[in-house]
């Protein structure tokens, strides 16, 4: 099928998947098209925006769902195991994408593909088995129904082939939860933005992959000479052996400090019991070992046992993200119930995040009275109420009873319900925040309200103001911005922050490496990249081509968006964080100054300031001519 | 004294570098299945590096029709490429799966213990060793893990002492 493109590191070939028609077929990959979006979220991005627009409905057989992965993806650059799955969203409506490491996307590679593209829906369950060159659709009448761990288990078997990889869906993709995710090797989850629910829509449960195929590498004589400077580089800072240690577990510990960890649906940014949801607590009581995934360094995945007791089970490790979200913003400060609540929603394939700020919000809305035993079923929502917290991501991956409303994300869930329970829903463009409490540090304020796929910690990730990393913001973006950028209550500067980190998340994701080594640690950079893309690919690009490759994408995702209406006044935050000042802890009184960085931010961008609209030279200088036109065509007008 | 590569399963992280290292080393290119070893998860999450024990009364020499396999003078089992077939009688009959047939050539490839991905391990658990090595190794294992409150003991002990002196 196809032939090999001529570039190294990538594998050269799209996989076109009709679910419909149930047929395959390989793309060669344009060498242009590779130079120009990279891979990853760019070449997701790209192919989206051409093949999905306004008229689609997010679970209709027309959305189009795509898995991709980037030149470094299954090479030797620390932290190279990474993909992006994109589509439009059903929870947000908007730019759709959710990321995943493992060892899932490095096999899809060797399998001989970049990429897959699957469009249609097919009218029974399939799943997808990519092998070596090949692929075909295959029956899943038996695996539909089963979580995602049992769904690998059989696949496995029935291929007699413990060696291939598996992502996949759990129950909730099947039944079209809105915040679905999609999971592959056990327990790497590709969470946010629905993307599991889109899977289920097409009745695809699954891609199986595995290939004996070269990544080609385009200067072998200097590669290793290359890789063994990174990989020194990496071990060498301090921040890879406390990853090793705790994994992001620990950050429960440091964002309590600085009063950046969420309780009680982001009321506050401290949690009097955090002590035992916290990284410490895990590894003394329930930690096994720490588990990399491919050509990983960092080794922050790891896996975790609870020996008895209802919440008994062995498998991976929550992060800080899900310690977060079902424990502190609920209230919930039974570490148990964290691990095992984790555990189900990586079987039935649920974002944790979303899972358990949707329960939070019901939560508040219990505690306020409007919520009740009657819309609940009689589950009592009171906060920390962990065995309700577990039975409702049972319901909700089912769709069952109150589930069934909570299983549309909390934006939807409120609408339905009324009753003013609107006004708890932490949201951005209808997803749901992560943990990250943004009156505690403003950058992260800015980066959840214009991240392309709503609510986003990881769409910019700032993180050097987190906690004093001057010299480094120094050496990124300049030191004519200390103190302040480096000033986490401060908002100045920090749209240009944003910004550059935004185009630098970009470059990163589409490379199809991790934001560990690259954003924090603050090890790898734009330099790095230059050079070991040249000797595994073969192409000298300079930093600057690298920059305006992100600010492409980045700018590309934002077309997508603004074709579907957003605007300025969409890249919003809750009042509680932008009105409300912090009620307790290190950042008391503090709120997000949003509308002053967002401003810069704009200006930054070359959008412009009242609408949030690229301007027409801003597209035109990244040569995106086309989206301009395309605009024009739908009558939105773009400003000069 | 035969010598094999060997990681600590209670220590490998899985990253499977070693496997990306080995095929780079060998073939210039990045694939794991040209690899002369292989990293197996169990899982959830026990990483296991296979790799040829070059056994004493190796099976898979008996095994080869062809007589591709030999010992050299450092007790390592080599591969004759030109004699090798790819019947794949020795994958048959080497009991650890530590020997495999190159996905392009379909000739066996199996380590030859040359060590060249030992210095690439991000936690330092990969070695060429003798069994003797290994018993070493795993004694000194067991002593920290059945006496760790003795170490402890002892180490308290000496703490005190210092301070009192
Ligand atoms: S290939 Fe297997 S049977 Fe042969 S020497 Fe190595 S470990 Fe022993
Ligand atoms: S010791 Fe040599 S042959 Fe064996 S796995 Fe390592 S690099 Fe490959
Ligand atoms: S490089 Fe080390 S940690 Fe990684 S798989 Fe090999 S032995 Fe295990």
């Amino acid at each position: 099928m196809g032939r090999k493109a001529s570039l190294g590191g990538y594998a050269g070939q799209h996989l076109y998947v009709d679910m419909t028609k149930e047929q395959c077929k390989a793309v060669p990959i344009d060498r242009q098209f590779a130079i120009t979006y990279l891979g990853g979220q760019g070449f997701a991005s790209r192919i989206l925006y051409d093949k999905v627009g306004p008229q689609t409905d997010p679970l209709s057989p027309e959305n189009v769902l795509i898995w991709a992965t980037g030149p470094f993806t299954g090479t030797l650059w620390p932290q190279a195991s990474r993909y992006v799955v994109a589509a439009k969203s059903p929870l947000t409506g908007i730019f759709g994408e959710a990321h995943a490491a493992g060892h899932w996307g490095p096999e899809l590679k060797f399998a001989g593909f970049d990429t897959i593209i699957i469009t249609g829906r097919a009218k029974r369950p399939l799943y997808l088995f990519v092998d070596n060159g090949t692929a075909k659709l295959l029956d899943a009448k038996d695996l539909w129904g089963h979580n995602t761990n049992e769904t690998e288990e059989m696949i496995k078997e029935s291929h007699y082939d413990p060696s291939l990889r598996v992502s996949c869906i759990g129950q909730a993709g099947e039944n079209l939860v809105r915040f679905a995710a999609i999971i592959n090797d056990y327990d790497r989850a590709a969470a946010r933005s629905g993307i599991g629910a889109v899977a289920g829509s097409k009745h695809l449960k699954a891609v199986a992959v595995r290939g004996s195929q070269d990544i080609s590498v385009a200067k072998p004589d200097r590669y290793l000479e290359v890789i063994e400077e990174l990989h020194k580089k990496m071990l060498d800072s301090p921040f890879t052996a406390s990853r090793a240690q705790y994994g992001t577990t620990n950050l429960v510990e440091l964002m309590q400090e600085i009063g950046r960890l969420p309780s009680y649906n982001m009321r506050s940014g401290v949690f009097a019991e955090y002590q035992k949801i916290s990284g410490e607590a895990i590894k003394n009581h329930y930690l096994v070992k720490p588990r990399a995934d491919y050509a990983c360094l960092q080794r922050c995945g790891r896996y975790t046992l609870v020996r008895t007791g209802p919440y008994a089970y062995c498998g991976g490790s929550p992060e800080y993200e899900s310690q977060s979200a079902l424990g502190s913003r609920c209230g919930n400060d039974n570490l148990e119930s964290i691990l095992y609540g984790h555990h189900l929603s990586n079987l039935y394939g649920l974002d944790t995040i979303s899972t358990g700020s949707t329960i939070s919000w019901a939560m508040e809305a219990w505690e306020e009275g409007l919520i009740t035993a009657e819309d609940t079923g009689g589950i009592d929502l009171e906060w920390g109420n962990h065995e309700s917290i577990i039975k409702l991501i049972h319901m909700i991956a089912h769709r069952k009873g109150f589930g069934d409303i909570l299983a549309e994300g909390s934006y939807r869930a409120a609408q339905r319900i009324g009753r003013g329970t609107e006004k708890f829903v932490m949201h951005c463009k209808k997803q749901e925040i992560a943990g990250q409490e943004p009156r505690a540090q403003k950058s992260m304020g800015l980066a959840t309200a214009t991240a392309a796929r709503g609510a986003d910690h990881l769409y910019a990730f700032p993180v050097l103001d987190e906690v004093g990393f001057d010299e480094e913001i120094g050496i990124r973006y300049g030191q004519e911005y200390l103190p302040e950028m480096g000033d986490r209550l401060n908002p100045k500067f920090k749209g240009i922050m944003v910004k550059e980190n935004e185009d630098f998340c970009a470059v990163v994701e589409s490379l199809g490496v991790c934001k560990y080594g690259t954003l924090i640690p603050p090890v790898l950079f734009y330099e790095d990249i230059v050079t070991t893309f040249e000797v595994t690919v073969g192409l000298h690009l300079t930093e600057v081509q690298f920059r305006q490759i992100g600010e492409r994408i980045v700018n590309l995702n934002r077309g997508f968006n603004v074709r579907e209406g957003i605007r300025r006044k969409d890249d919003s935050l809750p009042r509680r964080l932008t009105h409300i000042p912090a009620p307790e802890g290190p950042s008391k009184g503090q709120v997000v100054e949003l509308d002053q960085m967002l401003d810069e931010y704009y200006e930054q961008r070359g959008w412009q300031l009242e609408t949030g609209l690229p301007k027409i030279q801003t597209l035109h200088r990244l040569g995106l001519d086309d989206v301009i036109e395309d605009l024009r065509k739908q009558k939105i007008k773009l400003p000069q | 004294m035969r010598r094999f590569l060997y990681a600590d399963p209670t220590v490998c992280v899985g990253c499977r570098i070693c496997e990306a290292i080995c095929s780079f080393h060998w073939e210039k290119t990045l694939n794991p299945k040209k690899a002369r070893n292989r990293v197996r998860r169990v899982d959830p999450g026990l990483d296991v590096v296979v790799a040829c024990r070059n056994c004493d009364q190796a099976w898979c020499v008996e095994a080869c029709p062809e007589e591709a396999l030999r010992r050299n003078r450092q007790g390592i089992i080599i591969v004759d490429a030109k004699k090798c077939r790819g019947c794949g009688a020795c994958v048959e009959a080497c009991p650890f799966g530590a020997i495999f047939l190159h996905p392009e050539t379909q000739k066996a490839i199996k380590c030859v213990a040359c060590g060249f991905c030992t210095k690439y391990c991000p936690v330092n658990t990969l070695r060429i060793l003798t069994e003797e090595e290994l018993a070493v190794l795993k004694q000194q294992k067991v002593i920290q893990h059945e006496c760790a409150n003795l170490l402890d003991e002892l180490r308290v002990e000496g703490e005190t002492k210092e301070r009192e002196s």
